[in-house]
């Protein structure tokens, strides 16, 4: 009997496609953000708020990850923007292979930003990178202050986190303070934006936050090709 | 519920490197598994029983070491491990805390035979 050393990354077949997935997108100009939320933390509707404000000023594109329906992708087609549904089946996340799969057929040239609506799951979408520039979690308050604290390692690996359905926390009786302390203890130093995607509150901030974002990365692009 | 995923990663990985040392069978695969992921190992041997049939690993031993999850401060140098509730600010000083250890998934080495 012999032993093999590997010291092998378990998702390495992962990283690796979603490595092609960044260069993709990094080649194309886009800014790749993949949105990860429980279900029912308003993720689509956030979306579809995001997409209303940011319409005129960037080119955007949508790719729907969900078990079953083609439901999410037809809302957003109808705002005039491009959507493709990747339908799951019983899996309970997106993964690489997936996204590159999607990527495939979708309309990429000329995008400025391409969101990704991950399954409405906080578990296992947080181990699958996917080859985005952004991790958004989106947490409703009123799924309760304690959220974060029970699935540590979505939100401590979230670039920027949101609190929607702001208007709600009182009715709830959530506690805001509790909410934000327990957000910080598993994520320090992500920005944090307090919203309600259905009435319109603090939704200007997280707009300026991605629109600084695409800045960026237009930046970067240009930088790229005049060294 | 991704451990079967994960399962058939851990096989097709082992597998991968067992043909490549013209292997017939694998007797061992050696896992290391951060406390600070979303995997449950009970969960993980099961659905590495379903996956490894029919496969090299047919007869394998899944062994999982657990791998703490370690803290330490940047700023002070305060060190902490295996917190039952995550809180990564430093109870020193209140500066952001960095995982040492603890994020692992990593196939450490096979047996074959």
């Amino acid at each position: 009997m012999d032993r093999v050393a590997l010291q092998a990354n378990v998702l390495q077949a992962n990283q690796e496609k979603a490595a092609e997935n960044r260069s993709l997108f990094d080649g194309e100009g886009i800014l790749a953000v993949n949105l990860m939320s429980a279900p029912g933390a308003g993720k689509t509707t956030l979306l579809e708020s995001t997409i209303r404000a940011l319409q005129g000023r960037y080119r955007l594109g949508v790719i729907e990850g969900d078990l079953q329906t083609e439901l999410d992708s037809e809302r957003i087609r109808t705002l005039g923007v491009p959507a493709c549904q990747i339908t799951t089946g019983t899996v309970c996340h997106l993964d690489a292979r997936m996204l590159s799969r999607a990527l495939a057929d979708f309309p990429l040239p000329g995008l400025e930003i391409l969101f990704i609506e991950n399954v409405g799951n906080l578990i296992c979408p947080a181990a699958y990178f996917l080859g985005e520039h952004l991790r958004v979690v989106i947490c409703g308050v009123s799924e309760g202050a304690e959220k974060p604290k029970k699935y540590p390692v979505m939100f401590h690996k979230a670039d920027v986190i949101l609190l929607n359905k702001i208007d709600l926390a009182e009715a709830c009786g959530v506690d805001l303070n509790d909410l934000r302390k327990n957000v910080r203890d598993v994520n320090p130093k992500a920005p944090v934006f307090e919203l309600s995607c259905r009435t319109g509150q603090g939704m200007a901030a997280w707009l300026d936050w991605l629109g600084s974002a695409v800045g960026g990365r237009a930046d970067a692009k240009r930088a790229a090709v005049s060294a | 519920m991704h451990e079967l995923s994960i399962a058939e990663n851990i096989i097709e990985i082992s597998e991968a490197q067992a043909r490549a040392q013209n292997s017939r069978q694998i007797r061992t695969i050696k896992l290391r598994l951060g406390q600070f992921t979303t995997i449950v190992g009970e969960a993980l041997q099961f659905s590495f029983e379903i996956a490894r049939r029919g496969t090299l690993a047919a007869e394998a031993v899944l062994e999982i070491e657990n791998v703490p999850m370690v803290l330490r401060c940047d700023e002070c140098g305060d060190a902490g491990e295996n917190l039952r509730e995550v809180c990564l600010i430093c109870p020193r000083c209140g500066a952001p805390l960095h995982i040492v250890s603890g994020e692992e998934m990593q196939v450490e080495y096979i047996e074959i035979d």
